[in-house]
């Protein structure tokens, strides 16, 4: 373990390089931006953040003087006033959430109580949860830099899938703190809770780092491991207490709420002190404006971290692909060319580098060796790296509170420091860009879960059995835990032996359960040009839109032909080719509603209303096209006779009425087309709204379903979207529904939020199209333009102004 | 057989003289209406827990073998612990000793894993004694385990065959689980399964009980037969269907297997006792592939001497083809351990063609001959023999830990001859070195 990965950056103040000389270099660069921004649309905003003091606050009274002594020769001598109010907070017994910016000293808030608890009473125990392996290592080396200085008095490990097995019983013993991920909970400690017994009968606290990681599925699975958790606990008779931290998003405390469901509060003040800062939006210029085509916004990253290295600002640039990463390392290692036998000033860090070889370049970071870093979002997470000069981002990262957290890795307590988010030509990054507003003002981004997902649940209830018989009246979650005890018994899983229901299954449950995912249902893609291999796995629904025989897989930048597809057993063979073309399958799609849980009243006079609730999805990949690269020709297509693949999911919708389609002054086939631009667009604000990504949410469109006693079902299969009905023709819809889709079995939780949301959804998208330049679509907006009927756009834009009128 | 002719004597001697275990509770006749307990032969054992079904049997085969102290020492030798001498005087003690094996409702371990039926097993009488706990129900188990502690304090020390790493494991999870039967201690466990492993394995492929009994103990003269015993691999399975009302008679099919497991276990203690026992005067009649096994087994547990002893013996007895290099590699080893490194020599001059064993035999002969033999021409031969050996060998590139053991090896042999060559050179200054490149490797 190196002891410098412990030197926190405060500790440092005085001897931080440069700091005089960025505030200038800074402004240079920003000029030079500007001198070449004729036409003003490239720096869309520069906002100037002012240098902010720190508020100080004593230890508290309570502190143990060995632990402030501690914390004394680490050179902090005081608190932050928002981190002695969280460990005044947490010493009162209360479950809370911190929310603070990066590098604020958040995990002072919660080490400081529990150490001093631990230091108290030596039998006291913490877990710790992480979202990766790597912040749990960082945290390692923090805990162990305090506990050297406190000879050794409490143990700290981390409990991980890398841990040795000889260490683990140490580990389960002495350690008093124990950090891990949700992952290794779920599969390694609950269903050994035996082993466990030490930790689980003197558990005090638990911490949840990161808290907002976890929405969607990852957050919905994690509330039923923390279920599962609580009735360990309480097998053991503990009822731990829960610090969480999370970044700013609008909600932490429902959040938090949800997951623990437990009382939270939420602290959300902030002492930490803050460098002047200016954050800058960039956006590529245009080339072509009538097809809404910009400079390739990697060119353009590469050149704007440039304008920063070359005056020595040691810079971070985040990618949000490996390859991207890898493409932008290369145009910067030759920009910077060092001589011979001299180590690169400029690295490259991602998943995939080993340990040795990321704990190099985190110290060479800190020390200033290393000026210039790129990564994917491997360094958006606490990694203690120090603070650098300037960030600068490829892309739009797809979250608020993520752009915060990578701009927060530029931050020199004194002195100057910039961050610039060069937009790409996606429909969310033009948004952002253009709407400067949105994304500094208050975040508008929301965390969702619903853990009551009954596939999520489900699973869980198994692996909860298998750790405890389940008994009369426990409680997990909303639903009827009898009802589903004896559904699963029915299906072989569980036995009613007394009145518990014990797990009656040879298999282990936690073991094919992920927690990245809604079911485990995956197809294996297997590598058959040499030695068969198994390359990847692919989730069930993405694997019939990718995987169907014929089709072009690209994994690592290498193209594989797939030659079988074998269903039943869920394999994909696929050789490697080198081809001039993708494809794209051409899926169907129909949606039937099955019940609505919540309706808007529908006014005469606005002829639309907007719902959410169950819908049961049939869809079924029927076809492909094979595009040539660069010029996006259409060069062939196949027929594919895929099985039909049907999903029970929640969605949210709204319908247009007769009327307000007759009053809009289109031709039929520009209305049809100007409701799936409009869909594709909405699909994009959504994704802003709900903090997911575009995958989560499915699209369709589909004719009003009639009243649910009429007894008529509509049945026609309806295209997924504008790519996929090119080479069909548009059915014209008589009052359609235009469907935003849960992507995952039994819903995630989006609908419902959708549906609250409705309004802000509806002019944000508004915004959005009215705001982009392109002349007839783009993929910025309502798609690309080819792939549209010519007035599509202003369609879109005429069904918009009806929705808000 | 020494100890078959003085057995019955001495255990009928000793009893009285100890506090001896005590005699189970006696069980309780069944209802009428359980007629699962009837269809196994079981009683019902009660206590304040709960009761579940016992089945009591004797059996007369395996017979008592009496442990040798060697023996004992061997297979309970850990490597962390000293023995107390509680421990010791329970493990010498075989009416201490408990032979334990259950049948579960998976082998995934865990949580979730129940022993739903527990076999134990003693010496009595010059037999067997065995007793199996089988729970109706998965609301028995705290009865079960609480009947399983109580035997567990009477003998406490374990003999199991692979349950140190399966059995014993899951019933400690089980009494954690109950929250109220204290985890039983035991004074010694000593596990079959890898002292099996070493003696058997090259001859037998498989060490499965199973596979055990019929090549190595002599199934038919054990007085058992497997003919129709149930696959394991069903046994989860039959408990569930049984669970849920379906078919009792797998049951009874579970229960005789777990017999024969545990009258199996105590043959095969017989076995291995006996074998470990034997003298090198005494080994007439005995496989050399189980002697090179025994070699092994000795070696494994640090007794490099009684090691070389059945080594040397298998080599003499005549090995398979096959094996030849290994043993003679293993006795190379043995020997240059106990310091008889002429021996060594000319085992490894044995070796220094062999495919396999080749290059370490060249490596070993260039340290005898530079360090021992003090001949750095005859250690440089050795040495460039090794590294052409290896140049020569077909490295499977894509096996990454393949190949950096070979890039060891050469950088390694390389040092050698550089230095060898310095010595060389001191003595005849005319000879250039030798430069040797990496990259043809």
């Amino acid at each position: 373990m190196s002891h410098s990965l412990a030197v926190r950056p405060r500790a440092l103040g005085s001897l931080e390089p440069q700091a005089g000389s960025s505030l200038s270099a800074v402004r240079e660069v920003l000029d030079a931006f500007r001198s070449r921004d004729v036409n003003g649309d490239v720096l869309t905003a520069v906002r100037y953040f002012p240098a902010r003091e720190a508020q100080w606050a004593e230890f508290p009274a309570w502190i143990q003087a060995d632990l402030a002594a501690a914390y004394d020769a680490k050179g902090i001598r005081q608190l932050y006033t928002h981190q002695a109010i969280a460990a005044e907070v947490v010493h009162t017994g209360k479950n809370v959430v911190v929310v603070t910016p990066t590098a604020s000293g958040k995990t002072l808030c919660y080490n400081l109580p529990i150490l001093n608890s631990i230091l108290e009473n030596p039998d006291t125990r913490a877990l710790y949860l992480f979202p990766t392996k790597a912040l749990a290592q960082d945290q390692l080396a923090e805990l162990y830099d305090l506990n050297q200085r406190l000879d050794n008095r409490f143990g700290v490990f981390t409990y991980d899938g890398d841990t040795p097995a000889d260490a683990r019983r140490a580990i389960r013993e002495k350690g008093h703190v124990v950090l891990t991920n949700p992952d290794m909970l779920h599969t390694g400690i609950l269903p050994h809770h035996t082993r466990w017994t030490r930790l689980f009968e003197n558990l005090r606290y638990i911490v949840i780092d990161e808290l907002h990681t976890y929405r969607g599925v990852f957050g919905s699975h994690l509330c039923n491991v923390l279920r599962r958790f609580g009735r360990i606990a309480n097998f053991y008779g503990s009822d731990p207490q829960f610090i969480c931290c999370s970044a700013t998003i609008a909600n932490p405390g429902e959040l938090a709420a949800r997951l623990l469901e437990k009382e939270v509060e939420v602290l959300d003040a902030n002492g930490a002190p803050a460098g002047e800062k200016t954050f800058v939006f960039y956006n590529p210029p245009v080339v072509n404006r009538a097809l809404g085509i910009r400079r390739s916004y990697i060119n353009e990253t590469s050149r704007v971290a440039q304008e920063f290295l070359k005056r020595d600002l040691q810079t971070m640039v985040f990618a949000n692909s490996r390859l991207q990463t890898e493409i932008l390392l290369t145009y910067l290692q030759q920009a910077n060319p060092q001589p011979p036998g001299r180590q690169e000033t400029i690295r490259g860090y991602r998943g995939g580098y080993l340990p040795n070889e990321r704990r190099e370049i985190e110290r060479g970071l800190r020390e200033g060796r290393i000026r210039g870093v790129v990564t994917t979002s491997a360094l958006e997470l606490g990694i203690d790296v120090g603070s650098l000069d300037t960030v600068v981002m490829a892309g739009y990262p797809g979250s608020i509170a993520g752009t915060w957290q990578r701009a927060g890795r530029a931050g020199r307590r004194s002195g100057s420091s910039c961050a610039v988010m060069v937009a790409s030509s996606s429909p969310l990054d033009q948004f952002m860009v253009r709407h400067p507003d949105y994304f500094f003002g208050n975040t508008p981004e929301h965390a969702f879960i619903q853990p009551d997902n009954l596939e999520i649940l489900l699973n869980h209830l198994k692996c909860a059995a298998f750790e405890l018989p389940i008994a009369p009246g426990e409680r997990f979650g909303e639903v009827g835990v009898p009802d589903l005890c004896a559904r699963l018994a029915e299906a072989g899983y569980l036995h009613l032996a007394g009145d518990h229901y014990h797990w009656t299954h040879e298999a282990y449950p936690a073991d094919t359960i992920s927690l990245r995912s809604v079911t485990s249902d995956n197809f294996i893609i297997i590598d058959v040009t040499g030695v068969p291999s198994v390359i990847g796995e692919v989730d069930f629904t993405s694997g019939l839109v990718f995987l169907h025989e014929k089709a072009i897989y690209i994994h690592g930048g290498q193209q594989y032909h797939v030659e079988h597809l074998d269903f039943k057993e869920r394999k994909a063979y696929v050789k490697q080719v080198e081809v001039d073309y993708y494809t794209d399958a051409i899926r169907y799609t129909q949606v039937r509603v099955l019940e609505a849980t919540g309706t808007s009243d529908a006014s005469a006079a606005s002829a639309n209303s907007h719902s959410h609730g169950d819908v049961l999805v049939r869809s079924q990949v029927v076809g492909f096209k094979k595009i040539k690269f660069f010029t996006n020709e259409n060069i062939g297509d196949g027929k594919l006779e895929l099985p039909e693949n049907e999903m029970h999911t929640t969605s949210y919708w709204i319908t247009l009425e007769r009327p307000l389609l007759e009053s809009l002054p289109y031709s039929v086939s520009d209305r049809q087309s100007g409701m799936f631009g409009l869909l594709h667009a909405l699909r994009s604000v959504a994704t802003l709204l709900l903090m997911c990504d575009g995958r989560d949410l499915g699209t369709a469109i589909g004719e009003r379903s009639p009243a649910p006693d009429s007894g008529r079902a509509t049945d026609d299969f309806t295209p997924a979207g504008p790519g996929d009905a090119s080479g069909s023709k548009l059915k014209e819809f008589f009052e359609p529904n235009l469907y935003l889709l849960d992507a995952y079995p039994g819903g995630i939780g989006f609908s419902e939020p959708l549906f609250r949301a409705h309004h802000l959804l509806i002019r944000k998208t508004r915004e959005l199209i009215a705001a982009c330049t392109c002349e007839d679509g783009c993929p910025s907006c309502v798609g690309p333009a080819g792939d549209l009927a010519p007035r599509a756009k202003k369609a879109a834009l005429g069904i918009l102004d009806r929705l808000c009128g | 057989m020494p100890a078959a002719t003085d057995k019955f004597s001495r255990l009928a001697a000793l009893k009285p003289a100890r506090s001896g275990p005590s005699r189970p509770a006696p069980l309780r006749a069944p209802d009428q209406e359980d007629s699962i307990a009837h269809l196994l032969g079981a009683g019902v054992m009660k206590n304040h827990f709960g009761e579940h079904l016992a089945i009591r049997n004797w059996f007369s085969t395996p017979e008592f073998s009496e442990p040798s102290a060697v023996a004992l020492e061997l297979l309970s030798r850990t490597r962390d612990v000293e023995m107390s001498r509680r421990t010791r005087a329970a493990l010498e003690d075989p009416a201490k000793w408990l032979f334990l094996d259950t049948e579960t409702t998976g082998l995934a371990g865990g949580t979730g894993t129940y022993p739903f039926l527990v076999g134990i097993a003693s010496w009595d009488a010059g037999g067997l004694e065995v007793e199996q706990f089988f729970m109706r129900d998965f609301a028995e188990e705290h009865s079960l385990l609480h009947e399983l502690a109580a035997r567990l304090a009477d003998r406490p020390v374990l003999v199991t065959f692979n349950g140190k790493s399966f059995d014993w494991p899951l019933l400690e999870n089980r009494f954690a689980m109950t929250r109220s039967i204290s985890t039983p201690r035991l004074a010694a466990h000593l596990d079959l399964l890898h002292p099996a492993r070493a003696l058997w394995k090259l001859r037998l492929g498989s060490v499965r009980l199973v596979e055990l009994e019929r090549r190595v103990l002599d199934a038919p003269r054990l007085g058992w037969h497997r003919e129709d015993d149930i696959a394991s691999a069903l046994i989860p399975q039959y408990y569930f269907d049984y669970l849920r009302g379906g078919p009792r008679d797998p049951i009874v099919g579970i229960v005789r297997h777990n017999q024969m497991d545990l009258r199996g276990l105590a043959a095969l203690f017989g076995k291995i006792n006996t074998l470990i026992a034997s003298q090198h005067t005494d080994r007439d009649g005995i496989d050399s592939l189980d002697l090179f096994g025994l070699s092994r087994f000795f070696e494994r547990r640090g007794d490099s001497d009684r090691a070389h002893v059945a080594c040397s013996q298998a080599l003499e007895l005549g090995l398979p083809a096959e094996f030849l290099p290994r043993a003679r590699r293993e006795l190379a080893l043995l020997a240059k351990r106990r310091g008889d490194h002429a021996r060594a020599a000319a085992l490894w001059l044995e070796l220094s063609s062999d495919p396999q064993d080749g290059v370490l035999a060249c490596e070993q002969l260039a340290i005898h001959y530079e360090r021992r033999a003090k001949d750095p021409a005859r250690a440089t031969e050795f040495a460039r023999l090794g590294l052409a050996k290896l140049q020569r060998m077909r490295i499977h590139k894509h096996d990454p830990y393949a190949v950096a053991r070979a890039t060891r090896l050469v950088e390694k042999l390389l040092v050698r001859i550089n230095r060898l060559e310095g010595k060389t050179k001191n003595k005849s200054a005319n000879r250039g070195a030798t430069s040797w490149s990496l990259s043809n490797s």
